[in-house]
């Protein structure tokens, strides 16, 4: 089935809540076709770094960029797995260690393609969006994220 | 014909937040060069550059009104 997709706002200012996810789960009861979800989380970690300790990570992205990039990854994705629905929501601003900076949700009919295309959605974000993270210690000094 | 040029990330540590304004670059090289010379501290600096939201490669020619992106490696997630 082919479908036009328009580009789609994957940016949240502040962290993403649970009950968002929550929510966001909830709603896809309507759509019965779906037989498996997969959802990827990604939690902001406080890595310790010679004695000091990352307490939050601030996100800035060129933000058109990253939207006319996500949206090809979205058709690209589309093309590849037989997906139902695909959702992304990545956090802008300053978020605490603990809270949730990404959510990545697939829905397929059986559970490889949610599966697979989920993780290739979470890499090839990582490595393709115009996003950046600046680590921000507790004593308030900061060193720029890198992805491994 | 002036050339805008915005940067990201750790690249705003040197060049700050605002957008810089580069009179007369012929191609992304000549930008690079002016900036260079005006940001000693970009010379070493890793990152990829964008025109017009496009990842280009190479001297890429300018043609006035352009937007001049340089990314520092992404870092989403």
């Amino acid at each position: 089935m082919i479908t036009e997709r328009k580009p789609k706002n994957i940016f949240t200012q502040g962290p993403i809540a649970a009950s968002f996810i929550a929510d966001s789960i909830q709603k896809h009861n309507t759509k019965t076709n779906i037989g498996g979800h997969s959802i990827f989380l990604g939690q902001v970690r406080a890595d310790v770094i010679e004695g000091n300790t990352v307490k939050a990570i601030t996100y800035t992205a060129y933000e058109e960029m990253a939207l006319e990039k996500m949206h090809l990854i979205r058709e690209e994705i589309f093309a590849k797995y037989p997906l139902v629905c695909m959702h992304v929501h990545h956090s802008l601003g300053t978020i605490a260690a603990g809270e949730i900076c990404l959510f990545v949700f697939t829905s397929s009919a059986h559970r490889k393609a949610a599966i697979d295309a989920c993780n290739e959605v979470v890499e090839r974000l990582k490595a393709e969006l115009p996003i950046w993270g600046k680590e921000i210690f507790e004593d308030e000094s900061y060193q720029w994220k890198e992805n491994k | 014909m002036p050339v805008q040029v915005i940067v990201f990330g750790q690249l705003t540590d040197v060049m700050g937040n605002n957008p810089v304004m580069i009179e007369n670059a012929a191609d992304t090289s000549e930008l690079i060069d002016q900036l260079n010379q005006r940001y000693p501290a970009l010379v070493n600096k890793p990152y990829i550059i964008a025109v017009d939201k496009q990842i280009v490669t190479g001297h890429t020619a300018l043609s006035g009104n352009n937007t001049v992106a340089l990314l520092p490696p992404f870092a989403g997630g």
